[in-house]
């Protein structure tokens, strides 16, 4: 007798109101798969690149939407990239993630797109990435076990891969405000505007005068996963941004960026794009008007 | 130019509240009473032989209906060449050849049966280069042409050549030479709506598909043979046509979908419906032809060309579309774009085991315009004249017969320039803005503006059926696919028969009600429909002013009768009504026949409403109006081995400027303005022709800036737009000039040229000059992306060899 031939089972969905409800769901089911916006996961179900036997949706889980000030801020992992465009507070204090988040896909993803999303999905074009790896985030880690909290530079471990344990999940980032020197910028390169970052970078300048005494850069689409650029931070730290040091810098950062060749572009392009988007940052934070 | 009440004023479009409302039914949108849908299984592999498919677990799945191969059907040979089978057997070709399908209860169910599908293949020799192609040793993608001739090359026995003047004069006469080789890439026609049809049999084996063609009645032929092919002889085939989301070329040829469609619902006595996603759109479906050029072109010391000669090698692809007869267009550009004595055009086209390719707008054009106007900046350079000056001393001027015979009506060429010159303010900016890394280029085209003859027929009907109320059905066999075709023969009907456009109703089209059309290619839709309307109105006109003969007078004498009742002691004016009506004199506008001359009474005039039911009842006398016919431009078929003959009623042409901003540093281009000048002989439908004209600007910036299908040996690496890219708003908010220079064409209707596709010719050289104006950089090959800039600025930079 020939063996029976069957459709796959539809993914069994659930949609948790609480961390509590949600952990019970992974604990019942480690294959699930979380869902918050969707607009990874909803691309990647419908390529066939996954089969979960169950979705768990977050975004009915009110603690993972909330957007705390303080010293340090609490950013919700469920927060979506258009509400954090239009918190103003947050937007004063870190005018670089509104610079990041308006260059995150269209109207409609940045409606759906949540920032646990875009960092959990790692990505190395996750374009919250840089700016929050120079504001030196924390992410805040979940499960049922408790709560732990790992620099977001120790979160990212390789494409699609996260420090993120079995049953546990992203609640939120710690961003310190940042103090009265420090300006930050980021800019992306698509081929289009509207485009996954060909490369892009964040600068993060601490200025007393014209010395920069503490330099943060961090780049997305140039390696493994978004990552600091140590050299280019060493290059600029401590000089008056003169041009020679542009100069070192931009070297630096064609050295030390570990970028590939893809259907998008070239190693080759992105390598120099990391040297130019690097040097234009800083000439953008130290224009006068940046002042 | 003729006096007129509709033409050129901008009347409602009559697609587009249903289009905007989301009421249009789109082939996505239909659904028939138990409908089942088909799904395809793609090859693997770009050359195998296909050693065993086995089948049995799609066969199992249950909602399953239907599963055929190439084995278990019969086989239906299509294409140009018809060198391309439905469903393929024992070899496949390209990676998206068709090696079996099923018909499921739903697409989910078809999807998983094709992956339940396995296919043992034996992997052959391939060639993807079409150079490469060309050589003795190299793999043969067909070894037998479609009638089981062996062949002995991948060449395509498609041959067009063209050889005018004297070459070695022209080179012996000219001071400046410019050569260099240019390429055009694949690229996807990118259609809002994808590709999908439905294909359903009645009792008696007729086949009935909705399709999204644009030539329903050479694909009506196409399907009448495979009907035959499958056993159905004598059966018909009636093609209709769904409101479409655009086109661009892909309905140009029928496609494997279709048949296998027809297969699996003949198969299983049910409706199939196919839906390409977009991703097996960018995959599976038909890219526009890349091609390679060769250019050389001289010219003497004031500038004047002296002579050309361009060398094509197009890559077909594994299979022929109609894509191979690209080159029939890419002689208008070579011979005719200025003036141009001593002329050498070849074009070969070669099998490779990449997707095999089709047309798109413009149609062989724009790979010729590209490297024409590119190296008409390198000769003025070397004669060190303006560039645009030097566009100018060659320009196209009406009464010219071109190397290629082309008969030059009206050509508006020269205010284009004149428009691209003025807005570009271009004395001041080119060459002027080096510092600010500013540039401005133009470049101009010359397009068929009167259909393009490259079949037997080149022809279009139209019928005009008449009701009790007034109304004016309209039905032509061409296509409405977005560019407005149903708006100009609206106004055109309306125009020329004398009534209000709110009465004009264009039918859908569909092979059963409408009269034949060789196809919507060519620009020609408006102007085959709208001459074939201006006869046919023609016609219905003297049928309307002889029935008005016998009944217009008794009907306006009720009206007095009516109209003295309400006005006691009105007196009629002096006017013979009879006599009038006995010669003739008759006038219909706006719904209304009146008489010439007669004086502006409320009751000395009739409704066309009226004059149409008293025509319908009147008894055995009673008659319908309903007058078809038939256009045939006058142009004749070209000697394609020559490369000469006027195949077109009229020519269009234009200019397109930008001035650009490069980026150094990314290589980003971003377009400051755009000036897009056309000759359209008249302008019918001013929101419809505006938007062909920004619509095929924004797919030539896509072409020139953006746009390319990456394949790797023969598969796409780029199927979807997430990699590939098209302008979006974005890039494309700038202001645009747009000119319309009306030189009232004499064989156009009312004056018109066809405009479909001149929008995207000259859009890519036009950005290269800008660009290079700019920043000094030249590239040669589609697209001039943002790395290929990097890397022309950085050897610009560093001294060659370092
Ligand atoms: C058209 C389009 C354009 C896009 N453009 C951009 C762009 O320009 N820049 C960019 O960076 N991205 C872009 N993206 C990608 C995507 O939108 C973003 O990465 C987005 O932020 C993902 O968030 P989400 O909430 O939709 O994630 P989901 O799709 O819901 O989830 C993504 C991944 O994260 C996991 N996950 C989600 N939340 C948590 C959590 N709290 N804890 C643990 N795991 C979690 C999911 O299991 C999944 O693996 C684009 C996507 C699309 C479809």
């Amino acid at each position: 007798m020939s063996e029976e031939v069957r459709m796959p089972a539809s993914p069994e969905y659930h949609r948790p109101r609480s961390l509590e409800e949600a952990w019970r769901l992974l604990e019942a089911q480690p294959d699930a798969r979380l869902v918050a916006g969707g607009t990874d996961v909803l691309v990647r179900l419908r390529e066939g690149r996954y089969h979960p036997p169950a979705l768990v949706s977050l975004r009915r889980v009110e603690s993972l939407r909330r957007i705390e000030p303080g010293r340090a801020w609490t950013i919700g992992a469920g927060v979506s990239v258009a509400e954090l465009l239009e918190h103003r507070e947050l937007a004063a204090v870190f005018p670089v993630l509104v610079e990041a988040g308006r260059r995150l896909g269209s109207a409609q993803i940045r409606s759906a797109a949540t920032v646990g999303g875009n960092l959990c999905n790692a990505s190395p074009c996750a374009d919250l990435a840089p700016p929050l790896l120079v504001l030196e985030a924390r992410a805040l880690i979940a499960s049922a076990a408790g709560e732990r909290e790992v620099p977001l530079s120790e979160f990212f471990l390789g494409p699609r891969r996260t420090a993120l344990g079995p049953g546990e999940l992203l609640s939120a980032l710690r961003v310190e405000a940042p103090p009265a020197g420090a300006r930050a910028t980021f800019l992306k390169q698509g081929r289009v505007r509207m485009d996954i970052a060909l490369a892009s970078v964040a600068v993060r300048l601490e200025l007393e005068g014209a010395r920069c005494v503490e330099a943060r850069v961090a780049a997305g689409s140039l390696a493994p996963t978004p990552t600091r650029l140590g050299e280019v931070e060493a290059s600029l730290a401590g000089t008056e941004l003169d041009e020679a040091t542009l100069a070192r810098a931009r070297a630096a950062a064609e050295r030390e960026v570990r970028p590939i060749t893809d259907v998008r572009a070239s190693a080759d392009y992105r390598r120099h794009l990391a040297g130019a988007l690097v040097v234009r940052a800083v000439r953008a934070l130290t224009r006068p008007e940046a002042r | 130019m003729r006096d007129t009440t509709w033409i050129g004023r901008d009347l409602p479009r009559p697609d587009a509240a249903d289009k905007v409302a989301g009421r249009a039914a789109y082939i996505h949108d239909l659904s028939r009473p138990g409908m089942l849908w088909g799904k395809v299984k793609f090859s693997e592999h770009a050359s195998a032989r296909i050693v065993h498919i086995d089948t049995s677990r799609a066969r199992r799945l249950p909602g399953v209906r239907a599963v055929i191969t190439g084995d278990d059907t019969p086989e239906i040979r299509i294409g140009f060449l018809r060198d391309n089978v439905a469903l393929k057997r024992g070899r496949v070709r390209q990676q998206r050849d068709e090696i079996a399908a099923v018909a499921a209860i739903d697409p989910d169910v078809a999807a998983e049966a094709i992956e339940l599908i396995r296919v043992e293949y034996e992997p052959l020799p391939a060639v993807f280069d079409p150079e490469q192609a060309l050589h003795p040793d190299a793999p043969l993608v067909h070894d037998r042409d479609a009638s089981g001739r062996p062949v002995t090359s991948n060449l395509l026995p498609v041959s067009v050549r063209h050889v005018s003047g004297d070459l070695a004069a022209g080179e012996r006469a000219a001071r400046y030479v410019a050569e260099g080789e240019f390429s055009t890439p694949l690229i996807q026609q990118s259609c809002l709506g994808t590709a999908g049809c439905i294909a359903e049999f009645d009792l008696r084996g007729n086949l009935t598909l909705w399709a999204k063609t644009q030539i329903p009645f050479l694909a009506q032929r196409d399907f009448v043979k495979a009907l035959e092919a499958m056993g159905l002889e004598g059966r018909n085939a009636r093609v209709i046509v769904p409101a479409l989301g655009g086109a661009f070329g892909t309905g140009l040829d029928t496609h494997c979908y279709e048949y296998i469609a027809m297969l699996l619902a003949h198969r299983t006595g049910r409706p199939v419906k196919m839906l390409y996603t977009r991703e097996e759109e960018f995959a599976f479906l038909s890219p526009r032809q890349s091609a390679r050029t060769r250019i050389v072109q001289g010219c003497d010391a004031e500038g004047r060309l002296t002579f050309r000669r361009i060398d094509v090698l197009q890559d077909n692809g594994a299979y022929t579309s109609w894509g191979a007869t690209y080159p029939t267009v890419m002689l208008i550009p070579a011979t005719s774009l200025y003036k141009v004595a001593n002329v050498w055009f070849d074009a070969r086209i070669v099998y490779t085991n990449n997707t095999y390719a089709q047309a798109m707008r413009g149609y062989g054009n724009p790979e010729v315009t590209w490297p024409i106007e590119r190296t008409l900046d390198d000769l003025a350079r070397q004669a060190g004249i303006d560039p645009l000056e030097l566009r100018l001393r060659n320009v196209n001027e009406p009464g010219e017969t071109t190397p290629m015979g082309l008969e030059v009506t009206t050509c508006g060429l020269r205010e284009c320039f004149d428009f691209a010159r003025e807005k570009l303010d271009w004395a001041k900016k080119r060459g002027q803005q080096r510092g600010a890394r500013r540039g401005v280029g133009v470049a101009a085209l010359v397009h068929v503006g009167g259909s393009g003859r490259i079949y037997r027929s080149d022809g279009g009907g139209v019928i005009l059926k008449l009701d009790d109320f007034g109304n004016v059905n309209v039905s032509y066999g061409g296509v409405e696919m977005g560019q407005g075709l149903h708006a100009a023969l609206t106004s055109a009907v309306a125009e020329a028969l004398g009534v209000t456009p709110e009465r004009v109703h264009v039918n859908p089209t569909d092979t059963a009600t409408c009269p034949w059309d060789v196809g919507t290619h060519a620009s020609r839709g408006a102007f085959i429909a709208c001459n074939a309307a201006i006869r046919a109105a023609a016609k219905a006109r003297t049928k309307l002013f002889a029935l008005a003969a016998e009944l217009f007078a008794p009907e306006v004498a009720r009206n007095l009768e009516a109209h003295q009742r309400r006005n006691p002691g009105y007196e009629p004016p002096n006017f013979d009504v009879g006599a009038a009506c006995a010669a003739g004199r008759f006038q219909l506008a706006s719904g209304v026949v009146t008489l010439e001359g007669a004086p502006a009474e409320p009751w000395l005039r009739l409704e066309l409403a009226r004059l149409l039911r008293a025509g319908h009842f009147r008894g055995v006398a009673g008659q319908m109006i309903v007058e078809e016919a038939f256009y045939e431009p006058p142009s004749t078929l070209p000697d394609w081995s020559e490369g000469v003959g006027n195949m077109s009623a009229c020519y269009a042409y234009g200019v397109q400027g930008f001035e650009v901003e490069v980026d150094d540093e990314t290589g980003e281009v971003t377009i400051l303005h755009a000036v897009s000048a056309h000759d359209v002989g008249r302008v019918l439908h001013p929101q419809a022709l505006r938007g062909q004209v920004q619509g095929g600007l924004a797919q030539g910036i896509g072409y020139a800036l953006y746009e390319e299908v990456r394949t790797h040996e023969g598969r796409v690496l780029n199927p979807s737009f997430t990699d590939y890219k098209i302008p979006t708003a974005h890039e494309l908010a700038f202001p645009v000039d747009v000119h319309f220079v009306e030189t009232d064409d004499p064989a156009g209707p009312f004056g018109a040229k066809g405009v479909g596709e001149p929008g995207l010719v000259p859009t890519a050289p036009a950005l290269a000059s800008a660009i290079e104006d700019a920043v000094g950089v030249r590239i040669a090959d589609l697209p001039m992306t943002q790395e290929k800039i990097v890397r022309a600025l950085r050897e610009q930079r560093a001294p060659r060899g370092s």
